[in-house]
């Protein structure tokens, strides 16, 4: 008989408990965000696809195509290429193909980039209705970034 | 509520006391039609829904009566759950999703002999009807629920209490059964 | 009053029919708005200011829809069930007293009128169910109508604790026996010491309210992870549509008596200016509660739910009613 009223009144006052828990959360802000409309504030580490740093003289890219971010992406979705420079002096990025389809955003090109010409971007919505709107080409990016600069 | 004062002068349709009349058309429709599918269809839910819907109709001509009390009794306990307790029964007897018709056989005899009999009652009720004199009744809507308790608790009161010595008796046995069903079934 | 009856009757008609579609519209509103504040999300946004127009986009999409009838189903009864299931809340709200002139119908056996027709809507499910000849269909059917059978009994007695009360089971002479202030209400009644034990019955008749309208954390019935939708599972379109509209409308019904019997109906607790605005008010404060309720706790086991009404229940609403018979005896 005492399980009995226990059962009443430790369970009555676990329902009072959560009442109480869910009447407080009811009066408290939202903690979503309305996505179309608002921009959230992305974390200092976020990451997106790769895309090129330029130089921040000359917009040019950074990269030396040295070919290591090619080598470490376990997916293969990099595809770059690169031709001698007209001063002569190293080598130049003629093309830097991403296939975002198969990228797992692991960062392993990031961190295998020697020459500071890889970082991740801020994007965060990128959709589509046809895959080959992923296969990304990173210079034309970057020139359109560099347009957007003043 | 008027409508036993219907006969008196033919009311039109779009009176209170015409629409007063087609409910109790109505209501009598649903009575014979319910008992109808009851008693006609092949599938046994639908005998029970065309059960519920006769006892729904059959509450209706309480009510018309003048004894809503009795028309909600027989709504609440009916309705609510006799009809409820025989769907139950379906579903304990046939399983879900078998052919739920009629699997019986009768005997040749039972068709004419039915009718025979259902003739013989019809007969009976009839010339009674007609032999009976009929005589308006005072009506007695006010207070009607009170005198029915005084009734059941003065007068009638051994009747009341031998109904709940029977209910007592109908809840012990369910206990018994139910209790020798589940030793049954751990001592199996 | 009106001198036609049939006038008033349409009027009156009328008027629940939109009562009501209203109510079971904007209450889908209030439980998503609801739900979403407790979740700490902002609900339904889109569909007009603050998702207003919500509710129409839900219907129009749902009008538009194919009502199928799957091979295999009782066709009749299949469609039937859930134009019935709408039947016992929308009777139920011509007998109940809004205000003091504000009543379709006074009848004299109100409350058990309600409870008549609301026996109804359980044949609903059982038909609906078996129609289907889905099992989970079956199963929930079957679990839905133990569980208001079982729900129904201490219901039931709590009314009857208010007629002994009152003295009356009409709604209306239940409600004038409550005004004059807080402490006439039923639930607080100082005037014969019922308000020693009443809470118990008001608590009891909630939780059986709530019960009763399949609601969670009873909804056993349409219990989502087992059972699919339970007895909606084969409804598309307005079949479903007319059963969601069917629980949002004996929500509404529900609240109205708990607000009748036990909360001074249209009364107001310091009693100044009293009416349809105070019992409004009291109605949807009920409602909140009841959405509030069913966003906190989780769906419980169907012997667990049948133990509560037959083992604490029961029990708690006979003794409550012997308390209640004594009081109104000797005080």
């Amino acid at each position: 008989m005492s399980g009995y009223w226990r059962d009443i009144f430790v369970g009555a006052k676990s329902l009072v408990v959560g009442l109480s828990i869910t009447g407080r959360e009811f009066f408290r802000p939202v903690v979503t965000e309305h996505y179309p409309y608002e921009t959230p504030t992305l974390p200092a580490r976020f990451r997106g696809h790769i895309e090129l740093i330029a130089n921040e003289e000359s917009g040019e890219p950074n990269c030396v195509v040295c070919g290591l971010c090619q080598r470490a992406c376990p997916s293969g979705c990099i595809a770059l290429s690169g031709e001698k420079a007209p001063s002569g002096k190293g080598r130049v990025l003629t093309s830097y193909m991403l296939d975002f389809t198969t990228c797992s955003l692991c960062g392993s090109c990031v961190e295998s980039c020697k020459f500071n010409a890889l970082r991740f971007s801020r994007e965060y919505n990128r959709v589509a209705f046809d895959k080959s709107a992923f296969q990304l080409d990173l210079i034309a990016r970057l020139k359109e970034q560099n347009q957007c600069k003043p | 509520m008027q409508a036993l004062t219907c006969n008196v002068a033919t009311p039109t349709l779009f009176s209170a006391e015409g629409l007063v009349g087609l409910i109790f058309l109505l209501t009598i429709l649903m009575v014979v039609g319910g008992a109808l599918i009851a008693v006609l269809s092949k599938w046994l839910v639908r005998s029970v829904a065309g059960l519920a819907l006769c006892f729904t109709g059959v509450a209706g001509l309480y009510y018309f009566l003048l004894s809503p009390f009795l028309a909600m009794m027989q709504m609440l306990i009916y309705v609510g759950a006799v009809s409820i307790l025989i769907a139950f029964a379906i579903m304990m007897v046939t399983q879900a999703g078998s052919d739920t018709r009629h699997q019986r056989k009768v005997s040749a005899l039972a068709g004419p002999i039915g009718i025979s009999v259902a003739m013989l009652f019809f007969a009976g009720f009839t010339i009674l009807a007609l032999a009976t004199p009929w005589q308006q009744f005072p009506q007695e809507q006010e207070g009607s629920t009170r005198d029915l308790g005084i009734a059941l608790l003065g007068p009638h009161v051994l009747i009341f209490e031998l109904i709940s010595i029977v209910l007592l008796m109908a809840i012990i046995g369910a206990l018994v059964h139910a209790q020798r069903g589940r030793n049954r079934g751990t001592g199996a | 009053m009106m001198a036609n009856p049939i006038v008033h009757a349409l009027v009156y008609l009328i008027g629940l029919m939109t009562f009501a579609g209203l109510n079971a519209a904007y209450l889908v509103w209030c439980e998503r708005k609801g739900a979403a504040r407790i979740q700490r999300r902002t609900g339904p946004c889109e569909v007009g200011w603050a998702g207003l127009l919500q509710p129409l986009a839900d219907g129009l999409k749902l009008m538009t829809k194919q009502l199928l009838v799957p091979d295999g189903v009782d066709a009749a009864l299949f469609r039937l069930a859930p134009v019935l299931a709408m039947l016992p809340g929308m009777v139920a709200l011509a007998v109940i007293p809004f205000g003091a002139h504000l009543q379709a119908l006074d009848m004299e056996l109100s409350a058990l009128f309600i409870f008549a027709f609301a026996s109804l809507a359980m044949l609903c499910v059982l038909l609906g169910g078996w129609a289907s000849g889905n099992k989970f269909a079956i199963i929930s059917s079957a679990r839905a109508v133990s569980q208001n059978l079982a729900y129904e009994i201490p219901m039931l007695l709590t009314l009857i604790t208010i007629a002994l009360i009152s003295g009356s089971l009409n709604l209306r002479e239940i409600a004038l026996d409550q005004q004059g202030g807080l402490f006439q209400w039923n639930l607080f009644r100082l005037e014969g010491w019922h308000i020693l034990t009443m809470w118990i019955a008001f608590i009891i008749f909630f939780i059986c309210s709530i019960a009763e309208t399949n609601r969670a954390p009873f909804d056993l019935a349409e219990a989502e992870s087992e059972l699919v939708a339970g007895y909606m599972t084969e409804y598309s379109s307005m079949g479903y549509g007319l059963f969601m509209m069917a629980e949002y409308i004996n929500i509404v019904v529900g609240a109205c008596l708990t607000t009748i019997l036990f909360l001074g109906g249209w009364g107001c607790p310091f009693d100044v200016a009293p009416g349809w605005w105070w019992f409004g008010l009291k109605m949807y404060a009920l409602i909140f509660t009841i959405i509030w309720v069913r966003w906190t706790y989780p769906r419980t086991q169907i012997y667990r739910l049948l133990n509560l009404s037959w083992k604490v229940m029961i029990p708690f609403s006979l003794i409550n009613l012997l308390i209640t018979a004594g009081l109104v005896k000797f005080l």
